[in-house]
């Protein structure tokens, strides 16, 4: 193969740092280390600028370089002859590399000492082997060209957003063999990710909140591009980012929040935006305990995965109007409840809902389950559809484009693992049935 | 140059030690278009008054760098441990290409055992680190006086001349 940028990505893991060389206008070369190469394109690489060596003023008063990069399987070397371009001190390229940096940093010791104050973009301009005797190339990437199309059939034959996240996690945990994964759906009105599926924990943490910003998951969000991290730490653990944040926001009274799940002794991370043209629709992340799990590879085939599944998502948005099929469901007895009764409470300020005094969910989620609640109590209606949810004013869909089928697999969720005497069935495409299996007893708590 | 030590200082006798030592070399010089090239270093040996300073290279991988210092005497050398990220960069102006001795191929091999114990000590393996040490192919040996010595371990004191 033809060396090209491309093939060289495996050296811009971080594993090794990289050296510049670079020269004055007066003639005096200088050499760097570098803590970050960054594959930009096939064209251009960025490197981290972090310290105001001499680096800094030869590259502006004379942009070309040489960088020697190593490979981390191999120890073969290679020279990029580079043009410095510009420097970036904010945007995706600027977020994406903070984060490696910080998981470089903790590897290295250098917490708080490695800070990426820009991203160096170089246009480069040639690459050339150094004379050696490298090591043999290990095996190529597990997940090749023909796992991935096995993977977005499975996706394709989905008939709903809850079976269309279950098939994700399902092929990232086979064939891909990604043991811990979740999807978090984007609320644009709240500005906030809620945790809708995972898989690989001992607490689902369905419900679970991030906002844009927070942590890895929140970064990718914001910036939405994919975030990567080789090894653990404080700065983008997105447990602590996310639990220091909360603390930030002072949790008080109704602001419930639900633990978020995660692996203790998480060393890699990825978080890749999932889009449907330039919405966000959500967040997909996954962890490892092994270091260096998520490589440049690794990335490709999440960002393919997800673009699937935002494309797949919005298809499957189109509801019909009404559907009229479906005639058994809705003909279907619905069992009477019976057992002890449950009270439920409702706090109309933020529409959280409470079973037995266990906090069970809030805002959209929580003003669907009160309405369903509430036809049933009153009309002993169980039959539902989502358009009605749609129109209803008490539920506050903040816009049409508001992903209600998300909310309602939060909601089902939430009850099967919290409250199993309230069930949402689906019963065909935009209906599903409510089922209450126990007496209730309603409470609204006014503002 | 400016900003390094005063060009009659010889480096102290720890600074000596600490280059001679399992740290990686790194050796830039430069073309007459003023573009830089670097090349890894497989060991270095400082003279016993510590004014001269020797880099060796393996010649194979530096043939364009050769002839930068052959052409113009400009040099600059990093060397850093990478267990412990202390890094000190030199630089010169009067570098030369010299003879290899039967001693410059001894620190090679010296150098090869040392560095590859560090590497080994933050979890690289020592094949790895031969194969990218180098040094069993024919050597080079750079000479120059340091004029200017820089502290570059990573950090806010990056860049700063170096103390003694």
């Amino acid at each position: 193969m033809p060396l090209s940028i491309p093939t060289l990505r495996r050296c811009f893991e971080g594993a090794i740092p990289a050296t510049i060389a670079t020269c004055s206008q007066d003639g005096t070369p200088n050499v760097s280390y570098i803590s970050e190469v960054h594959y930009v394109d096939r064209q251009h690489v960025a490197l981290s600028f972090q310290f105001f060596s001499k680096t800094r003023p030869n590259v502006l008063e004379n942009p070309r370089a040489t960088v020697v990069v190593i490979h981390p399987d191999t120890g073969a070397q290679y020279k990029l002859a580079v043009r410095y371009l510009r420097t970036e001190d904010s945007g995706p390229l600027f977020e994406c590399m903070k984060a490696k940096l910080a998981g470089l940093a903790s590897h290295a010791g250098m917490t708080g000492v490695f800070k990426l104050r820009g991203s160096d973009v170089y246009r480069v301009e040639s690459v050339t082997e150094v004379h050696g005797t490298p090591l043999a190339a290990p095996p190529p990437p597990e997940v090749d060209v023909t796992t991935l199309r096995a993977c977005m059939a499975r996706l394709s034959a989905a008939g709903d957003l809850a079976s269309l996240l279950d098939a994700l996690l399902d092929v990232l945990a086979d064939p891909i063999g990604i043991e811990h994964a979740m999807v978090l759906m984007h609320d644009p009105a709240a500005d906030r990710l809620y945790t809708v599926a995972s898989r690989g924990y001992a607490q689902s943490g369905v419900g679970a909140e991030v906002r844009p910003g927070e942590g890895i998951i929140g970064a990718a969000a914001q910036a939405r591009i994919p975030i990567r991290i080789s090894h653990a730490t404080s700065e983008f653990g997105y447990g602590r980012a996310m639990r220091e944040a909360a603390e930030r926001r002072g949790i008080t009274g109704l602001e419930h929040e639900i633990p978020f799940p995660g692996l203790p002794e998480s060393q890699s991370q990825i978080a890749v935006p999932i889009l449907a043209g330039d919405r966000l629709l959500g967040v997909l992340f996954a962890e490892s305990a092994a270091p260096g799990r998520f490589g440049y590879d690794e990335e490709d085939g999440f960002m393919v995965l997800a673009s699937h599944v935002g494309a797949v998502a919005a298809l499957l948005e189109e509801e019909p109007a009404a559907p009229a099929r479906d005639e058994a469901h809705a003909g279907r007895a619905v069992a009477a409840p019976q057992g002890a009764p449950l009270r439920v409470r409702r706090y109309a300020e933020n529409d959280s809902v409470f079973v037995d005094e266990e906090y069970l969910i809030k805002g959209v989620a929580g003003a669907i389950l009160w309405r369903l609640l509430r036809a049933h109590a009153e009309d002993g209606r169980s039959d539902h559809t989502n358009r009605e949810l749609r129109l209803d004013p008490s539920i506050r869909l903040p816009d049409l484009s508001e992903n209600l089928e998300a909310r309602l697999i939060l909601l089902a969720r939430r009850l099967e693992e919290r409250c199993p005497s309230l069930r949402i069935e689906k019963t065909g495409r935009g209906r599903f049935r409510f089922h209450v299996l126990r007496p209730v007893t309603l409470a609204e708590i006014p503002r | 140059m400016t900003g390094g030590t005063d060009r009659a200082d010889p480096l102290d006798a720890r600074h000596a030690e600490f280059i001679q030592g399992p740290v990686s070399v790194i050796i830039a010089s430069r073309n007459a278009e003023l573009v830089a090239d670097a090349v890894r270093g497989c060991g270095c040996r400082v003279s016993r008054d510590r004014r001269q300073v020797t880099v060796l290279v393996e010649a194979g991988r530096a043939v364009t760098l050769l002839e930068d210092v052959a052409t113009n005497g400009m040099i600059a050398a990093v060397f850093s441990q990478p267990s412990t990220h202390q890094t000190i960069q030199l630089k010169g102006s009067d570098a030369r290409v010299v003879r290899v001795t039967a001693a410059d191929r001894v620190a090679v091999r010296q150098h090869l055992r040392a560095w590859s114990g560090d590497l080994e000590r933050i979890g690289f393996d020592v094949r790895f680190a031969a194969a990218l040490h180098g040094g069993t192919g024919e050597l080079a040996a750079i000479r120059f006086t340091p004029a200017a010595a820089f502290q570059q371990t990573p950090g806010p004191a990056a860049g700063q001349p170096l103390k003694p």
